[in-house]
């Protein structure tokens, strides 16, 4: 069967490939107009769903929740209405225990709208613990080239699973903003290989940050989510001691480290210049086991 | 930014049973989303509401807009659009996507 | 006001228990009689993963050795650190892992509660500060996402045209009162000797519900943020 490039649909494309055929129910819909009123106060148009649609649907018959960041709207960005359509679904996940499928885009806080959309995101990470606490788990997928960034990255790693693509990138600030902080000789952020390496799907897999890396194919894409579609990850205090540990050793094992191909191969890529070019399930395969 | 409401003359769509409304496009640098929904009120008239980055080629809107409406049955509808300065080519394509996605068994 | 004077303003001679390293705060005090563990940052530092991974082990220390104790966060910080390794070592996920503890805490009944003392910028904010069951902030705190220069900066909007509009948008402000009126804040307090009081009546009426989204309604900061929610939730339930 031929692939359909995840990376490359838009947000509502991606929804209708995920979910089981017609299955998707929205929440909010375009002709609602929930929409920011404070772009057109800035010269920008808006967007009906203010670049989310939320919903239900059903994945393998399964009841899901989920959301579909545009990426294209103001750099998939959270102002104070995407927020508040985030927080609402969060919410309603876990009064119906149900999981939470989020597919990110976007590059955080939409500045246009100030500390609102921050608010907004420290409302949506508090909603993200609330379906974790019902065991509703909530998984974020990232597999877009904008990624998951600012306070979007930082709400992904509050989710039980990340699902990841070699598209997909993890991070707080993006390369653009760390060039002009550190200089161009430190990361130029140009060089789309380093980009990735830094905060891809590929490393972010390597060091434990995301839970499954698939190819970018909404097949498998979906694949990924199913598998994750059980029991939530609760946070217990077994589970954030050995997160501590293990996040701990990285740090150490790594203090010296500046190249992303000596975790590479620290992590069990033996040949880390022909692995970047590997889709993920062959990378994922050729995996050597990792030192003790 | 420009805002405009203009209706002109179409002739009127058979409104599909099961769709409320239909969407195209994204917003976003040189690209548009069109939203089609019913307005029962002017069956023999689309309604156009347009919000554009771009100010000063009302005429060239109209003129497009003017040119689907004669060309395409849509009249009962009204159709909003949310431009970032897309080519005329999208514009058109958006318009015919959006009708296309409400009336998939249409020629 | 630096470190150094607040953290006795905040805890008397007990702010002795509070180790500052690398400005990272960590350690044990009492305000006005009631013990609490006190966790933060100082001097506007960024956050690393290594500072994330400090705070992250003083959470777990407190949740298994002093059950219940509230947790005070202080924050002054700029941001999280923008740098390249960091980024690739995974600060997200070391983000993420704090905010995780500090629910292990929240879970196991420990208040928690924040004062903004000086930045309280973007990620940083989010990253702790903002988790709180209620967030209080210093009258001289800068707190929000970002300056209006840097605004400007990134968003190609003139400053003028972003004062002009935050004038009836207090979203677009930077500072604690505009952040108060959205509802991002329970309080904004004078530097001054009614501090201790003030902390102690917040944490004996802390509760874990977040009531920001209409705290921000009631204000008229963020209009819409609870309504929507609140149609999400009723939608849905349909």
């Amino acid at each position: 069967m031929s692939r359909v490039p995840y990376h490359e649909l838009k947000a509502r494309e991606r929804l209708a490939a995920i979910v089981d055929p017609g299955s998707f129910a929205e929440i909010l819909p375009p002709p609602a107009r929930v929409m920011s009123p404070y772009l057109p106060k800035l010269g920008i148009p808006v967007a009906f769903d203010d670049g989310l649609a939320i919903g239900r649907a059903t994945i393998d018959g399964k009841p899901i929740y989920l959301a579909a960041q545009t990426g294209q709207f103001v750099g998939g960005s959270v102002g104070e209405v995407h927020s508040a359509k985030l927080v609402g679904l969060l919410k309603a996940a876990a009064r119906d225990r149900l999981p939470c499928v989020l597919l990110i885009e976007s590059g955080g806080v939409r500045l246009h709208e100030g500390s609102s959309g921050e608010i907004g995101i420290a409302e949506a990470i508090r909603a993200v613990f609330a379906c974790r606490a019902a065991g509703a788990p909530v998984i974020a997928v990232i597999g877009s080239d904008i990624g998951a960034y600012g306070g979007m990255g930082i709400l992904s790693a509050c989710c039980d699973f990340r699902v990841m693509t070699e598209h997909g990138r993890l991070g707080i600030s993006g390369p653009i903003v760390i060039e002009k902080w550190m200089g161009k000789a430190a990361y130029d952020s140009a060089d789309r290989a380093l980009v990735w390496k830094t905060s891809g799907g590929k490393t972010r897999y390597l060091l434990g940050d995301a839970n499954a890396l698939v190819n970018d194919d909404t097949a498998a894409v979906r694949a990924g989510i199913a598998r994750l579609l059980g029991p939530a990850s609760p946070v217990t205090l077994a589970a954030i001691e050995a997160r501590q540990a293990e996040l701990a050793a990285r740090l150490e094992q790594f203090a010296a480290v500046t190249s992303p191909e000596a975790i590479w191969q620290a992590r069990g890529v033996t040949d880390p210049a022909a692995a970047t070019l590997d889709d993920a399930e062959t990378f994922v395969a050729s995996l050597a086991p990792a030192a003790p | 930014m420009e805002t405009f409401q203009h209706s002109f003359p179409s002739r009127p769509l058979a409104w599909p049973a099961d769709r409320s409304w239909a969407l195209a496009g994204v917003v976003g640098s040189g690209n548009l989303e069109v939203l089609i929904e019913p307005n029962p009120a002017a069956p023999d008239a689309v309604a156009y509401d347009l919000q554009t980055s771009i100010p000063g080629y009302a005429d060239s809107w109209k003129a497009a807009l003017a040119d689907f409406a004669a060309h395409y049955a849509v009249g009962g509808t009204r159709i909003t659009l949310h431009d970032q300065g897309a080519a005329p080519v999208v514009i058109t394509m958006r318009l015919r996507q959006a009708l296309d996605l409400l009336t998939p068994a249409q020629p | 006001m630096t470190t150094a004077e607040l953290l006795p303003l905040l805890f008397g001679e007990s702010a002795a228990g509070i180790t500052v390293t690398d400005q990272i705060l960590t350690g044990y005090a009492t305000v006005a009689g009631q013990d609490v563990a006190v966790l933060g940052t100082a001097d506007g530092t960024y956050i690393n993963n290594a500072a994330a991974l400090r705070l992250s082990a003083h959470v777990i220390e407190v949740v298994k050795t002093r059950p219940g104790l509230p947790i005070v966060m202080l924050v002054d910080s700029a941001g999280q650190e923008p740098n390249r390794t960091a980024e690739m070592l995974g600060l997200a996920g070391y983000f993420g892992h704090l905010l995780a503890s500090l629910e292990l805490a929240r879970n196991q009944s420990h208040r928690l509660l924040t004062l903004a003392t000086g930045k309280a910028i973007g990620g940083a904010f989010i990253c702790y500060g903002m988790f709180a069951d209620a967030i209080y902030a210093l009258d001289s705190a800068s707190v929000g996402l970002m300056p209006v220069e840097a605004m400007a900066a990134v968003t190609k909007i003139p400053v003028a045209t972003l004062e002009e509009l935050s004038k009836t948008l207090p979203a677009l402000e930077f500072g604690a009162e505009p952040f108060a009126l959205l509802g991002g804040v329970k309080e904004v307090w004078p530097t001054d000797a009614s501090l201790p009081a003030k902390l102690a009546a917040a944490l004996a009426s802390a509760t874990t519900e977040d009531d920001r989204a209409r705290l921000g309604k009631e204000r008229g900061g963020r209009t819409l943020a609870f309504d929507v929610q609140q149609r999400v939730l009723a939608d849905s339930a349909r």
